[in-house]
Order: C-alpha cells, then sequence, then structure tokens
C-alpha cells in the first residue's frame, strides 16, 4: 500500500475546484486542438486581451511580451481567483495558455503594469451541442467504472470468505492457491481503496508499514504465516479481521463519488504501484506472486481506459493509439510468464526483463498521466 | 601495469638527484608561455547565473568556458517509428531552448489535476551558465529509421582499445545528452525533463554526473586539477583559438555529410582511478606519472605550469627527465604528429563498489573533427604505455556525433537529423 491517492479531501477539493472554474479545464495541452486564440500583449502600461470578448468554450490565451521591463505575466481571472496565467515572461518571450470558459465577466490582469487590469467577456456558445455530448460520454463513464468497481469488490468478498475459510480450516495448500487470485480482485482497484483511509492499510500492510505498536493485520500477514512460518496457528482472529475489512470496502465503494479525471489518475497509481512494489519483487516477498499483482494493477488501469475511451478518442486520438500500444507492450511482457492457472513465481524475471518491463510501465503510466486533463 | 611501466619507474626513482638537475635544464629552457597566465584564477569565465547563448553557427558547450557541473545521459531508442523520433528531438529542442534561457519547459505547470509539464527543482535558480549539447551515436544510423545514409564515415563505434575494463551498462547510447552548468541542480533538471519528454520513445540507457571541471576550455579559466591532485590538460585547446578550433575541433569540408559541417564528435570515457592506491604512491612517483610538479603544475622540466616541456633533456643518469612513459610526453601534439583534441571532462564519484573501494575518477569527455584520426589512435598508444595505467581503468565508453549549432527557433535537432 502506498500514502493514499485518491483521498476523500483531494476528492472534494477537486469537486470544489471544478465548480469555482465552472467548467474545469486548463491545460496547455488540452483542448488547445480548436481552441479559439486570444492574444495579450503585455507592456508597462497594461495589457488587454485582444479579442476582448469571445464565445465560451477552449480559448488559448497567447501572451507576449515585447519590450515591458515591469510586467512578466499576465493572468486570467474570475471573482478573484487565477485561472490561468503566463509568468516569467522577460522580453522577448511569449507563451500560451488555454481555458475552458463558461459565459461571464473575467479579468486579465498584468501586475506591475501601469494600468493592470482590462476586462473579458465570455457569451453563450452558439452550438453547445458537442460539449453537451461530451458531458454525456463522461457521466457515463463515471457509471461504468462504478459498476466495475461495484463488481470487483463484490466478487473480492466472495473470494475472500474461501480464502479466510481455507485458513481459518488449517488447509495451508488451500490458502496458498487462493492468495494470489483473491488478492487479484483487491489490486485491480487499490487506489480507491486507498481513499478510505485506514482500510487499505489493515488490508494490505507489508510488515515494514506498520508503526510500532501498531498490530499488523490482512492479506500479508497471512501470506507470511503461509509461506515463511509454514503454520497458520492463531490466525484464526486476522483471517476474521480481513473479511470485515473486505466487506466494509465493499459498502463503502457504493457511496464513492468519482470525477473522470480521478478515474485516470487513478489508472496512473495503479501503474505507479507496479513500478514501484511489483517490479522489485517486494509485495509479495513471502509468496512471490508479484505478477499476479502486477497483472491486476494493469487490468485494472486498462479498465480505467476503456470507460473513458470515448472521450478521449474525441479529445486526442492519437493519445489514444499510443496508450493502446503501450498496454500491449506491457501485455506481452507479462505474457511470458503466464502459466496455465496464473503467473510463474517472481524469481523467474531476470534483471534485463525488470528493466524491460520498467521502461514500458513507465512510458505507459506517463502517458496515462495526460489524460486527465484533458477529460475534466 | 606492463613491465615497460614499471622498470622505467625504478629507473626514475634511482635518478631522484637527477631530477633536480633536469628542473634546472628547464629553467634554462623556459620559453614563451604556451598560453597566457590566467587572468581569472579559478574562475568558470562566467557569471554563476548567466545565460549562454542556446542558437549559434556551433552548439553551445563544447567551444564555450567550461561550467562547473555535469549531468550526462545516453539514450536509447525505443520506438521504431522514425515519426515518434522526430516529436522527441523537436520537443527536446523547445525545452533545451526554455531551460538554457531559464525558463519552464514548455507546456502548463498549474493545472491541479495534470502532473506539471516542468517538473519544478530548477524554478527561481538562474540559468547559470546551461548548455545542454546533443549527439547521435552510430547505433542511431542502422535500419530503424532509415538514416543510414546519413551516417557520417567518422562516426564509427570505439574499437576495442588496450586497457579496457568496460561495463556494459556504462557503453554507447543511440543519444546523448550533455548538460552542463555551474549549478548541479539545473543540470540535472535537463536530463530529468527530457528523460520524461522522451518517456514511450527513448529510455535512459545510463547516466554520469560530474561534480567538478577537469579542463580549462578559455582563455579566462585556469587549469583545475583532476581527483589525482594534478594539472592535466594545461595546453588544451582553448574556445578563442578559432584556428585551433576549426582544425582539430569542428568538421569542415573533409566530411562526407553536408550536415555534420560545424558540428563535431564527442567521446566519453569513464575512467575510473584506483584513488586508494594512487594516494599511497610516493611523490616523485606521482610526478614521473605525469610528467608535471604536482603542486606548481610545472613540467618536470619547467618551473611554471605553462612552460613547454622539453622531451629532450636528460638527467645525470642519462635518462630523460620526462620518462618515456609519462602521460604529457605520450598525449602531448609534438610527439602524436600535431594531433590533440579539445578536452572538457569532469570529475565524478558514485560512492563506492561492491567491495568497499571508491569509485571515483574523471568522465573524460573531448571534442574533435575524426575520432578515427585523433582519439582512437591516442587512446591505443597511451592505453598500452602510459605509466598512469597502473591507476585508471576505462569502464565505459561511447562516441555521438554533435550537429552544427541551430540558428534560431524555426529549426530543430529533429530537422538536423532527418534533413
Amino acid at each position: 500500500m502506498t500514502a493514499a491517492r485518491l483521498t476523500t479531501a483531494t476528492v472534494a477539493a477537486a469537486a470544489a475546484a471544478c465548480l469555482i472554474l465552472t467548467g474545469c479545464s486548463n491545460s496547455d495541452d488540452a483542448a488547445s486542438a480548436g481552441a479559439k486564440k486570444i492574444a495579450v500583449k503585455v507592456t508597462d502600461q497594461g495589457c488587454a486581451a485582444e479579442p476582448a470578448t469571445a464565445e465560451a468554450g477552449a480559448l488559448t490565451f497567447e501572451v507576449t511580451n515585447t519590450d515591458a521591463k515591469r510586467v512578466t505575466e499576465a493572468e486570467v481571472l474570475k471573482d478573484g481567483k487565477i485561472l490561468g496565467e503566463k509568468e516569467n515572461l522577460t522580453p522577448g518571450l511569449s507563451g500560451t495558455f488555454t481555458l475552458r470558459l463558461e459565459p461571464g465577466e473575467y479579468v486579465v490582469l498584468c501586475p506591475n503594469a501601469a494600468t493592470d487590469q482590462s476586462p473579458f467577456t465570455v457569451t453563450a456558445a452558439k452550438g453547445a451541442t458537442a460539449a453537451a455530448s461530451v458531458d454525456a460520454d463522461l457521466a457515463s463513464s463515471v457509471a461504468t467504472y462504478k459498476a466495475y468497481l461495484e463488481d470487483q469488490t463484490a466478487q473480492l468478498t466472495a473470494q475472500t470468505e474461501k480464502f479466510v475459510a481455507a485458513v481459518k480450516a488449517g488447509d495451508v495448500a488451500k490458502a496458498k492457491a487462493l492468495f494470489a487470485p483473491t488478492r487479484a480482485y483487491y489490486e485491480r482497484i487499490e487506489p480507491v481503496a486507498e481513499s478510505f483511509g485506514d482500510l487499505d492499510p489493515q488490508i494490505d500492510a507489508r510488515v515494514n508499514d506498520v508503526d510500532p505498536g501498531d498490530e499488523w493485520t490482512g492479506f500479508h500477514k497471512l501470506e507470511k504465516a503461509l509461506w515463511a512460518d509454514g503454520s497458520l496457528d492463531g490466525t484464526g482472529p486476522v483471517a476474521d479481521k480481513l473479511l470485515t475489512d473486505v466487506k466494509d470496502l465493499e459498502s463503502k465503494v457504493t457511496t464513492v463519488e468519482l470525477a473522470p479525471e480521478q478515474i485516470a489518475n487513478g489508472a496512473v497509481g495503479l501503474l505507479d504501484e507496479v513500478a514501484k512494489s511489483k517490479i522489485t519483487g517486494e509485495e509479495d516477498r513471502y509468496s512471490h506472486t508479484d505478477l499476479w499483482d502486477f497483472a491486476a494493477n494493469v487490468a485494472g488501469a486498462r479498465e480505467a481506459v476503456d470507460v473513458l475511451a470515448p472521450t478521449l478518442r474525441a479529445k486526442d486520438a492519437a493519445l489514444l493509439t499510443t496508450i493502446n500500444g503501450q498496454f500491449k507492450d506491457v501485455l506481452a511482457s507479462l505474457s511470458q510468464y503466464q502459466t496455465a492457472d496464473g503467473y510463474e513465481d517472481y524469481s523467474a524475471v531476470t534483471d534485463d526483463q525488470r528493466r524491460t518491463m520498467t521502461t514500458q510501465v513507465n512510458a505507459l503510466a506517463e502517458s496515462l498521466s495526460k489524460v486527465a486533463p484533458l477529460i475534466a | 601495469m606492463t613491465e615497460t611501466g614499471r622498470i622505467s619507474r625504478r629507473r626514475f626513482l634511482g635518478g631522484l638527484g637527477a631530477a633536480g638537475a633536469g628542473a634546472g635544464l628547464g629553467a634554462v629552457a623556459v620559453a614563451a608561455h604556451a598560453q597566457p597566465p590566467d587572468p581569472v584564477p579559478g574562475g568558470s569565465g562566467v557569471g554563476a547565473g548567466a545565460r549562454v547563448d542556446f542558437h549559434g553557427v556551433h552548439q553551445a558547450g563544447i567551444g564555450t568556458a567550461s561550467q562547473d557541473r555535469l549531468a550526462f545521459a545516453a539514450f536509447d531508442v525505443t520506438t521504431k517509428d522514425a515519426d515518434a523520433l522526430r516529436r522527441v528531438l523537436t520537443d527536446w529542442t523547445a525545452a533545451a531552448v526554455a531551460m538554457t534561457r531559464g525558463v519552464p519547459v514548455p507546456g502548463s505547470s498549474s493545472d491541479p489535476i495534470a502532473p506539471p509539464a516542468d517538473t519544478g527543482e530548477a524554478r527561481g535558480l538562474p540559468p547559470s551558465a546551461l548548455t545542454v549539447t546533443v549527439g547521435f551515436g552510430p547505433s542511431l544510423f542502422d535500419e530503424r529509421f532509415g538514416l543510414a545514409s546519413r551516417r557520417p564515415a567518422a562516426l564509427e563505434p570505439i574499437p576495442a582499445l588496450p586497457g579496457d575494463e568496460l561495463q556494459p551498462q556504462r557503453v554507447g547510447g543511440d543519444l546523448v545528452i550533455q548538460a552542463c552548468s555551474n549549478d548541479p541542480q539545473v543540470a540535472f533538471h535537463v536530463i530529468r525533463n527530457l528523460a520524461r519528454i522522451g518517456s514511450g520513445s527513448v529510455a535512459m540507457r545510463w547516466s554520469q554526473l560530474g561534480f567538478g571541471r577537469t579542463s580549462a576550455t578559455s582563455v579566462t579559466q585556469s587549469t583545475p586539477r583532476n581527483l589525482m591532485g594534478f594539472k592535466d590538460g594545461t595546453r588544451n585547446i582553448r574556445g578563442e583559438d578559432t584556428a585551433a578550433m576549426d582544425k582539430h575541433v569542428w568538421v569542415g569540408d573533409e566530411s562526407d555529410q553536408d550536415w555534420m559541417r560545424g558540428g563535431t564528435y564527442l567521446v566519453s570515457r569513464r575512467i575510473r582511478m584506483l584513488v586508494e592506491s594512487w594516494d599511497r604512491d610516493y611523490l616523485a612517483d606521482q610526478q614521473a606519472v605525469f610528467g608535471r610538479h604536482k603542486d606548481s603544475g610545472a613540467p618536470l622540466t619547467g618551473t611554471d605550469e605553462f612552460d613547454v616541456p622539453d622531451y629532450h633533456a636528460k638527467g645525470a643518469d642519462g635518462e630523460t627527465v620526462i620518462a618515456q612513459d609519462a602521460h604529457i610526453r605520450l598525449v602531448s601534439p609534438e610527439n602524436n604528429d600535431g594531433l590533440t583534441i579539445l578536452r572538457r571532462g569532469f570529475s565524478y564519484t558514485d560512492g563506492i563498489d561492491d567491495i568497499g573501494l571508491l569509485d571515483a575518477g574523471l568522465f573524460f569527455i573531448a571534442f574533435q573533427q575524426d575520432p578515427r584520426k585523433q582519439f582512437v589512435p591516442l587512446q591505443r598508444k597511451i592505453g598500452r604505455v602510459d605509466a598512469l595505467n597502473e591507476y585508471i581503468k576505462h569502464t565505459g565508453s561511447g562516441v555521438w556525433a554533435c550537429p552544427p549549432g541551430l540558428p534560431d527557433d524555426t529549426r530543430t535537432w529533429a530537422d538536423q537529423l532527418f534533413a
């Protein structure tokens, strides 16, 4: 487990930011395709948008500083809040930023100029249908992903019941066989599980993640008992608690509120998990079942991209093509280790292959990190 | 170490008294300084926060004054798509232009839900004379990107050389980036951001940080000391000496590839010093190995750093004062038909190795018109007989074609490579 990536606090903050920004897209890469261009010339006297009025939608502000000495930046604000800015524009430099703006009155600000503000007006767009269709796509993406989360947690509970029963029956062989396939349901949705405070550490902590004085619980404690200790003596309460925590997760997931960009960034989180603890062989240090987790993390990320694909295709089809190719590379590497019922022991992976897989996973994660600003 | 080396140094031990006599001879022979004395002792020749222009006839970071810090990275191209490689080189150019100006790499760094385009650690730091220099390795000109016909004849992989103990993970690379700055964080920022921009199309193969320059490449600079405590490279080519640069460093009409004119070839060698052994060698022997006085940097036949070494002067024992296997004798232009290279290396350390010895030395970088005629024959010669070999080993190696400079923002490294 890692520090929570999608804490409920950030969920709330992201939602609030969206409300303030009323439409909420701000990126040089995002939305700039087809965006209307607004020129902002910065001088020591002031700055103004040209034209000073535009229709709602994606607007790219092109800020240039020819010879202003005192002014080196321009910002666009609404109600005193900075929505976008370009800084560090010394004489001779220029830069752009793109905003998706709703109808309303805005201000272009260039600090230190003689007249540092000028108005900028956004009017209602004539053909707002394209935006409406994107919104509908995204709403459906969120619903689909939510259903996936609920399905995975329900299956996690069902599998955990079997695993826990085997542990409590003292059936080491059966428990070992169920360990990795059960965890896979958890690993596919881990970033969401991490948003529920203590649940992730209770379910998935490794021994060194536990503070001195705190009790170590969850899958990895049972993993140690099964593989390192070779004895399940006294693990009954750990098994019971695991089932309780997993059921708790299942019920909490039904209440989770997701924004599309969280689904995208959650996919990045899943691949970061792969790069950080699966490729190192650190996650499942007793059972060496890391490749199962690796595959589950990648599958969870794949699902996130699949549900977002309609919007992503509309916004940046080339990026989606790149991502699909990169998924293929990762899966091709993984498939070398596939067995009839799962994956080989992690020690089968050589250092060279770890390096190759790291490069592939990082390339995919880097591409996935570009998705959130496109769809927000 | 070879038998020859050991014998000559025993001989030197026997002739300790002669060294003094040799110095006397050298004093008589004090000729005009090969280089003017240094007006800015220890200075880098540029203000700490200065900007070095990215654009120009030649790439910056070669003939410009050497900065104090290095971040160097070799990359493999992992994509098979020439357009993807073109995009990387185009984006790299724009990022390099921005960073050398001291501004963040292009793209948004303020969108709360997106990773910032610039990683941010150089924010608020002046460019500190940052230069970003690119090079293309021999392996890039294979069948993958249709570049075979654009490969310069001079760009051949460095052949196996005497004394090589190369570690495969420190050799070669399709692309190279040399980032130099007077601020280590500014230099590191470059390779980190370029690696990220290239992610998915290129992957870093190996990288090296250098913490102190070991060469003077400008008349404004004094000769720094290497980790052996010696001034090495006193007679290095200076960037201001345009005649020497044109003759020995910049590619001219002799090249079979028009696109390389105004460019040069970078050879890097990671030269590990066996520090523990060196540090317990007695002073006279250390001086015999280099052929210079440790303290003053003067040749053993002189009293001033810039005295021209007298390779003929003999001591009372009848042997030359500067030993036959002394480093400066073997690499001197006089003894190599005038052959010389522009050295621009850095000291490095990577902590200790797996048996507890310091892993430190010289990350040697040299620029030249044709490595086949300059670095390779020179190293083939000294790799066999140089007394220094007992205390060093070459653990990394690479050669890259560095294209000429870009005139302005309308052209990119991709345009140069693909035409």
